[in-house]
Order: structure tokens, then C-alpha cells, then sequence
């Protein structure tokens, strides 16, 4: 197996408070990786790491060796490194068609100028791009809904939208936030075979979720972190019977703690 | 005529091609003020492509219409250059100072960009009336600025200017066009809208911003040479901060990021008030108070962009 992402002891502090502190963990290529912790655990904040959405203070982030500390998001997604947000982020001014076909940017090789002369080669592009949208669109169910407005859409289709985005890109890995957040349990479930199609097709995946459901029924390998720091890392079964994680998750037991 | 549909583009060229014929029907001071009709819109185009397409608030964009103005001016009087050779100049030069004006500011909030480029609006007009070197001519601006000729024939009647400000109308709408269809276009719309998650898509703001102030500078660079050969003169007070507080206006009101609306928006401004001379100062109130009423009925501006559809 090939480490396609490395951490190697990521940090960083808001204010005083350390809200990840010397994390390491490797996402192998082909992998469903998830990542769990209480709320404000530092999970998105580490997401934000990895997308250089903030620069870690310490630690090294790796992008098949080599090192990607700081880059910034627009150079980051280059990489062929998407994410999908926990508070959605879709476009709000434009139809679904248009938020997918925004996720082609960097497969666009037009020059400005091509395209305000509209010359041949530019609008060639823009058809190939177009069924290159249609193709996502047909194959995440969304072909409906294309000339909708995106967020007049309901809440779990949104976020389908915003998968669809990231897989535009044609990724090699994407980051999932919370991708279950606010879904009922017919679209969890819908979900869960979405993002094993989507493993299926060479994408490597790292999804982040506080409902520990999800990730135990999907991932390969799960990274448990708590306060910023990780307790524990293994296969579902590993996890499930992890006494940190148990302890993270429902709270030390008070009576047992006075009594030792 | 089956299957014909009068949609925005066929509907937007007959109105075009209609236009052609208002030498026609127009006294010359009608005329006069077509030709600046013409010449206002492309200004406005050119402020809608960093004010409505990229959402980044423009309010020195007179500058550029300036820089365009003085550089046909001052290469037509002094070294005798063709008008129509300086244009490319004049855009030129107005894209490279919209470019490295900008480049330092692109990453401020809305806010900061609105008061920097106040400030170079309030530089520019300074720097025209102070005639740096003897070239800008203080105050009193530069005279005698020639016409025009294409192919040998001088284009000095109003007609012929006009048609050649129409003409140029008609090439920056069709670009415009093709900026709603082409990736750049779109790049600038996800950046308006969210810049963190356009980033994430592989969008380099920087770059993206900087080359839409360029555009926008350099349309507003061509306008101000058609502006020059229209007075056959400049001077500071044509490119005041109340001139781009004017062209600000028209993209709000008239609908950012909208051909039709920039274009309604700039028929209100700049043609309504030569019908309502008459009025005299009350038309400015008037138009205070339409504007204000446009605000707080219809947010959107007059004529909102539409949604495109796939």
C-alpha cells in the first residue's frame, strides 16, 4: 500500500488553546479513512490543515512524499484534493449544473483570451466540459434537478451536490466533512453506498464524522482524536472496543473515578 | 420563420442594429448624445466586470477612464499619433495600471478595496491637475484633439462617430457575452460568491482578480479614448470620484452582472437627465430618490442577471 497523504505531528493553536497538537496519521491510496472525535475535537481543523485553509504552527503534511505544509487551497486542489464542507458551501446564485461544472475549473486549459473571443478550441472545451458535468450529474442521481437552483434544494441533496463538485475534479482524494450531518436515515444509508461507488472508482477517501455509525460501517482504518490529540487508530473492531475511546465518547464513569 | 426564438442575444442584436440607424433619425445634439451613451456603456461594462462579476468594490473606476482619455489626448496632441493607433494605448496602459494598482489590494474585504480606490481616484485627479511635466495641461485639461480616420476617411461628422462608438459598443457586449461562457467569466462569479470554497475548486483568486481588473481597466481605457475624440478635449473634473461613484451606481441599480440592466442603468444615468435638462438641479433629487426606492424595493437591481440554464 502507498501512503498517498501523510501527517507528521501537525499543530496548531488559536488564541492559547491547542486545538490539534502533534498529530500523525497516513491515508494509504485506495483507503476509506475515517476520522472521529467528540465535538471540538479539532477534526475540521485538521481538514483545514490538510486543504491549506490554515498553515499548521508545527508538523509536516506529505502529498505522496512530498511536503505540502502551508500551500495554499487554490495550489492544494491541483494535488487533485477535494472537500466537501460541514456547513455546505454550494453557490448560491446558480443552478446544480453550474456548482458541479464549477468543480471542472482546473481541467479547463482555455486562456482568458480564448474565451472572450469565444474561439473554436475554447467553446470545444466548454462542450466536453458540459458532458463531462452531465456525466457526474447522471451518475450521483442528479440529472433531475441540474437547472435548479442549488440551495433551494432539501439539505441531504445538497450535499450530494457538493460531492458531485469534488468528483468533477476527477480527484484523487476527497475529504469529506460531516457527510451525514443533517441527513435522515434513508439518505444515510444512500450515502454510505455513494461513498463505496465512489472508493470504487480509485478515489481515495477521508471523512471526518462525530455519528460513529457511519464511519464504523465504512472505513478501512479510523483515527480516533480527542482535545487535538489522537488516543487511538485501527479497524472498526479495534475501535469499538478501545477503552480511550470509549472513555472520549461517554465520559469517564465518576463513581469509579472517586472510588480509585 | 419555424423554431425562431427571440431570445437575449437575438433580441440584444436587432436593438444593435436598430441603433445604426439613429443618425438617421436624430438631430445631431440627439445624436451627441447616443454617441455618449455608447461610450458610458462600455464604462459601466467595463465596472460591471470587477463591481458585479467579481463583487469587488470598484469606487475609483473613473481612473481608468481617465488614464484611457489622457493617453489618446496627450499621444494625439503632442506626438500627432492617429487616434485610432493610440486606442490600443490607451487600453494598454489603463489595463496595466488597473493590474498593478490593484495587485497590493486584491486581498482586502470589500470594505478596504471601496476606500483604497477612492484614494486613487482622489490621486489621479490630483496628479491631472498638477501637470506632471507639462503633459496633462493642469486644470484646464488638453484641447484640440483630432478626429478619427479609418481607411483614409476622416470620421468627423457626429454621424461617423457615433457609428464608430457603436461599433466598439457592439464588439464589448459581445465580449461580455463571452465572458458569462467562458471559464474565466465563471472563475470570477465563484469568487464573488465563495471565495474560500472557489479556492478549494483550484480558483487562484489572485491571479483571477487581478486579470478582472485588468479587463475592466482596459475597457474602461478604450471607452475613455472615444470619450477624448468625443469632446476633443479632456480635463480633471470628467474623471471625478462623483464619476465613479455614477458608474458604481448604474451596476447596483441597474443589476450586477447584467448586460440588459447595465445598459437600462446607463440609459437612466446619463440619457434621462439630458431629457429632464430642463429641470435643472431637481433631477438629482429625483434620481436620489429612485435610486434609494430601487434599493429598498428591488435589491436586485432593475434587471437582474437571470439565471443561465445548462
Amino acid at each position: 500500500m502507498t501512503a498517498l497523504l501523510e501527517l507528521d505531528g501537525i499543530g496548531i493553536s488559536f488564541g492559547g488553546l491547542r486545538a490539534v497538537d502533534d498529530l500523525s496519521f497516513t491515508v494509504n491510496q485506495g483507503q476509506i479513512v475515517g476520522l472521529i472525535g467528540p465535538n471540538g475535537a479539532g477534526k475540521t481543523t485538521v481538514f483545514n490543515m490538510i486543504t491549506g485553509v490554515y498553515k499548521p504552527a508545527s508538523g509536516t503534511i506529505r502529498w505522496q512524499g512530498n511536503d505540502i505544509t502551508g500551500a495554499k487551497p487554490a495550489r492544494i486542489a491541483t494535488l487533485g484534493l477535494r472537500r466537501t464542507f460541514q456547513t455546505i458551501r454550494l453557490f448560491a446564485d446558480m443552478s446544480v449544473f453550474e456548482n458541479v461544472r464549477a468543480g471542472c475549473h482546473l481541467a479547463a486549459r482555455q486562456h482568458w483570451w480564448q474565451g472572450l473571443l469565444a474561439l473554436p478550441a475554447q467553446r470545444r472545451e466548454e462542450a466536453e466540459l458540459a458532458a463531462r458535468t452531465h456525466d457526474i450529474l447522471r451518475r450521483l442521481d442528479l440529472e433531475g434537478v441540474a437547472d435548479t437552483p442549488a440551495t433551494s434544494l432539501p439539505y441531504g441533496v445538497q450535499r450530494r451536490v457538493e460531492l458531485a463538485r469534488t468528483l468533477a475534479g476527477q480527484p484523487r482524494l476527497i475529504i469529506l466533512d460531516e457527510p451525514a450531518a443533517g441527513l435522515n436515515d434513508a439518505e444515510s444509508a444512500a450515502l454510505n453506498d455513494t461513498i463505496f461507488m465512489i472508493r470504487d472508482t480509485g478515489v481515495t477517501i477521508l471523512l471526518v464524522e462525530h455519528d460513529m455509525n457511519v464511519v464504523m460501517q465504512v472505513s478501512d482504518h479510523i483515527v480516533v482524536i480527542n482535545f487535538g490529540r489522537k488516543i487511538a487508530e485501527g479497524n472498526a473492531t479495534a475501535i469499538r472496543t478501545n477503552p480511550a475511546v470509549i472513555e472520549a465518547y461517554l465520559g469517564r464513569d465518576d463513581d469509579e473515578a472517586t472510588a480509585a | 420563420m419555424r423554431g425562431f426564438k427571440l431570445d437575449g442575444l437575438k433580441l440584444g442584436a436587432l436593438l444593435w442594429a436598430a441603433g445604426l440607424a439613429l443618425p438617421f433619425a436624430l438631430d445631431s445634439s440627439w445624436v451627441s448624445i447616443a454617441a455618449f451613451f455608447a461610450i458610458y456603456a462600455i464604462t459601466a461594462l467595463s465596472e460591471d466586470v470587477i463591481l458585479g462579476r467579481a463583487g469587488m468594490f470598484d469606487m475609483g473606476h473613473a481612473v481608468y477612464f481617465g488614464i484611457g482619455a489622457y493617453v489618446t489626448a496627450i499621444l494625439n496632441t503632442t506626438l500627432n499619433v492617429p487616434i485610432l493607433l493610440t486606442l490600443p494605448l490607451a487600453m494598454l496602459l489603463a489595463a496595466a495600471a488597473g493590474a498593478l494598482l490593484s495587485a497590493p489590494l486584491i486581498r482586502l474585504r470589500g470594505d478596504y478595496l471601496l476606500v483604497a480606490t477612492i484614494g486613487f481616484n482622489a490621486i489621479f485627479v490630483l496628479a491631472m491637475q498638477n501637470n506632471p511635466g507639462g503633459i496633462t495641461g493642469g486644470s484646464d485639461g488638453i484641447t484640440g484633439i483630432g478626429v478619427p480616420s479609418l481607411f483614409g476617411l476622416q470620421l468627423e461628422s457626429q454621424s461617423a462617430m457615433f457609428w464608430l462608438d457603436w461599433v466598439l459598443l457592439g464588439l464589448v457586449l459581445l465580449v461580455m457575452r463571452n465572458l458569462d461562457a467562458c471559464e474565466f467569466g465563471r472563475a470570477l462569479r465563484y469568487l464573488k460568491q465563495d471565495e474560500l470554497a472557489a479556492s478549494t475548486l483550484g480558483v487562484d483568486a489572485r491571479k483571477v482578480k487581478t486579470l478582472a481588473f485588468a479587463l475592466g481597466a482596459a475597457l474602461a481605457g478604450l471607452a475613455g479614448t472615444l470619450f477624448a475624440v468625443q469632446l476633443s478635449t479632456v480635463s480633471p473634473s470628467s474623471f471625478v470620484f462623483t464619476e465613479s461613484v455614477t458608474l458604481f451606481a448604474i451596476v447596483i441599480v441597474g443589476g450586477q452582472g447584467s448586460i440588459p440592466g447595465v445598459l437600462l442603468g446607463t440609459a437612466l444615468m446619463f440619457v434621462v437627465p439630458q431629457i429632464f435638462r430642463g429641470l435643472a438641479e431637481y433631477r438629482y433629487f429625483v434620481f436620489g430618490i429612485a435610486m434609494i426606492a430601487v434599493m429598498v424595493l428591488r435589491p436586485q437591481g432593475l434587471l437582474p442577471r437571470r439565471r443561465s440554464a445548462a
